[in-house]
């Protein structure tokens, strides 16, 4: 019996495997930048980070962005008619209970896009957020360094 | 000590992870305590429908009462309202009708919660989630404490959550990650709790003979409800690509299908097993395979190293994660290249995959004995009560 094995350890040389699979594929598929595999590292581990950040709520940008009705998408159906009281009783009554069965598997087709696509959002927010740490940390180390 | 314990469905029929950690606590701490569980009469967690009789029984050593529901699941409208409240604008109220429309709607379990529940020493809630938890709470919130059973899906992101998770007098977790997440909605660390698990027997020590239902050759093991929302869908996806390049290891998925699962010679779908067979089938299998990115524990990860099996888990669910780094007890994965990568690991070095499975039942052995769990709960209990004397 192996004495002793670390989860860590495996999974380093896994991901290892993985990584250096990934870096050669993209090298052949044009991205030249990643010949050196050590920047790949960096970038890769940058780029990871961000996304097991991405789907926590410390995130800067949502909140500059503003108003949320403005960019957030919306992934529920919300009802609704621009007619007097009556008819759009009716016409939400056609909407909801008639035409909605009809179509849930497209409405829930759509949803499930929706909502992969807010997930990416998060990630690229998360991606944007952590590339501007880097770089407002390597001014700070370039300003410190400076005369 | 007078305890109540609140669960949306109790019995030893009833299947389901908290319901069975609920009756599990509950008859153990029945051994020094004097407990009553609080319960409904549903049975199916989909429609909550009145199944078991209302009123008084036992349990062994505990006093269940059960409390019919008002009404059934509206399951249209349940789903209507998801879409609406995970959307992530809805309000207060709307937030609140969710709580309401999962269910199960047992206003009787309320009232007697408004009428005795002062005469209870404690009261244990089971999952945040359902109703006689979100709405019972409130009512007892001096001598709470929540177990809340919490998974990184929507529900947790509510933002109504943040006020309910400040009420409980105590806090009960089933891992670290659980507590992280629960704290982190709350805004701030929940004290007093204890981060407790779930109690194992050890398993018999002479290995079964190999099921007849098990391939020829080596295979993985997935035991559960075959479901996409278990991440079986990515699983079977990443299985195919291994299986095209690499050969000889099946799939074998023990459980009721929920979703479609392609035809394919090494993936084997037995269905719902009997527990013998089950037990059969994990001795054997070189790893289970856990891809669940919703887990708030996973006890069938910690029956795979009771029995000395390693695991392989989805990297994405923080708990699976948190608990294979802890245990040393098996490897994880991201994607489908690092899925393939972490199989060949395995098959490729016996040793290390029989040094896996050790560590994780000597994990469990550390972790997960009864004992070992039952002493946090009652430490935790102690250090409330304490606080409420104060």
């Amino acid at each position: 019996l192996a004495a002793d094995v670390s989860v860590d350890a495996v999974m380093a040389d896994v991901q290892g495997r993985v990584r250096e699979r990934l870096r050669l594929h993209l090298v052949r598929h044009g991205a030249a930048a990643f010949e050196d595999p050590e920047l790949f590292a960096e970038v890769e581990r940058l780029l990871r980070a961000s996304v097991d950040e991405g789907d926590s709520h410390a995130l800067i940008l949502p909140e500059l962005l503003g108003d949320p009705a403005s960019w957030r998408l919306e992934t529920a159906m919300r009802y609704g008619s621009h007619r007097p009281q009556a008819s759009a009783t009716f016409v939400l009554f056609v909407k909801r209970r008639l035409l909605m069965p009809l179509f849930r598997w497209l409405f829930e087709y759509s949803r499930d896009n929706f909502e992969r696509q807010r997930r990416v959002n998060q990630v690229l927010f998360a991606c944007v957020q952590e590339l501007a740490l880097e770089n407002a940390r390597l001014r700070h180390d370039i300003q410190q360094r400076q005369p | 000590v007078k305890l109540g314990c609140v669960v949306q469905r109790y019995g030893a029929g009833v299947a389901g992870g908290s319901e069975r950690h609920c009756r599990e606590v509950a008859l153990r701490l029945a051994a020094s305590h004097d407990v009553t569980v609080l319960t409904t009469c549903a049975a199916d967690y989909v429609t909550w429908d009145n199944e078991l009789p209302a009123g008084e029984s036992v349990d062994g050593p505990v006093r269940v009462r059960r409390f019919p529901v008002s009404r059934s699941r509206r399951l249209k409208r349940f789903a209507e309202l998801s879409d609406e409240v995970f959307d992530g604008r809805a309000p207060e109220d709307q937030q609140e009708e969710w709580f309401r429309e999962n269910g199960p709607d047992c206003p009787a379990l309320l009232d007697y919660l408004r009428a005795e529940g002062s005469r209870f020493d404690l009261v244990l809630f089971w999952t945040f989630r359902y109703a006689p938890s979100f709405f019972g709470v409130p009512i007892v919130r001096d001598r709470a404490i929540l177990l809340p059973t919490a998974e990184e899906d929507r529900a947790v992101d509510l933002g109504i959550l943040e006020p309910f998770f400040q009420l409980p007098a105590g806090y009960l977790f089933l891992t670290p990650e659980e507590e992280t997440l629960v704290s982190t909605r709350a805004g701030r660390p929940l004290r007093p709790s204890a981060v407790i698990g779930m109690g194992l027997d050890a398993a018999p020590l002479a290995a079964p003979a190999p099921p007849p239902a098990a391939p020829p050759g080596p295979y993985l093991l997935y035991l559960g409800r075959v479901d996409r929302n278990k991440g079986c869908e990515t699983l079977l996806e990443y299985f195919l690509d291994y299986a095209s390049a690499h050969e000889g290891l099946s799939l074998v998925l023990a459980g009721p299908a929920k979703m479609q699962i392609p035809a394919h010679p090494r993936v084997r779908a037995l269905g719902h097993v009997q527990d013998a067979e089950r037990d059969a089938l994990l001795q054997s299998a070189l790893a289970l395979v856990v891809p669940s990115p919703f887990e708030s524990l996973s006890i069938v990860l910690l029956e795979a190293w009771n029995r000395a099996v390693p695991a392989i888990v989805n990297a994405h669910c923080a708990v699976l994660k948190g608990q294979v780094r802890r245990a040393n007890g098996g490897l994880h994965y991201r994607s489908s290249a690092e899925f393939a990568e972490a199989v060949e690991a395995l098959r490729r070095a016996e040793g290390d995959r029989r040094a896996l499975g050790a560590q994780g039942l000597a994990y469990v052995e550390r972790e997960y004995r009864w004992p070992t769990v039952m002493s946090r709960v009652e430490s935790l209990l102690s250090e409330v009560l304490a606080a409420r004397r104060a």
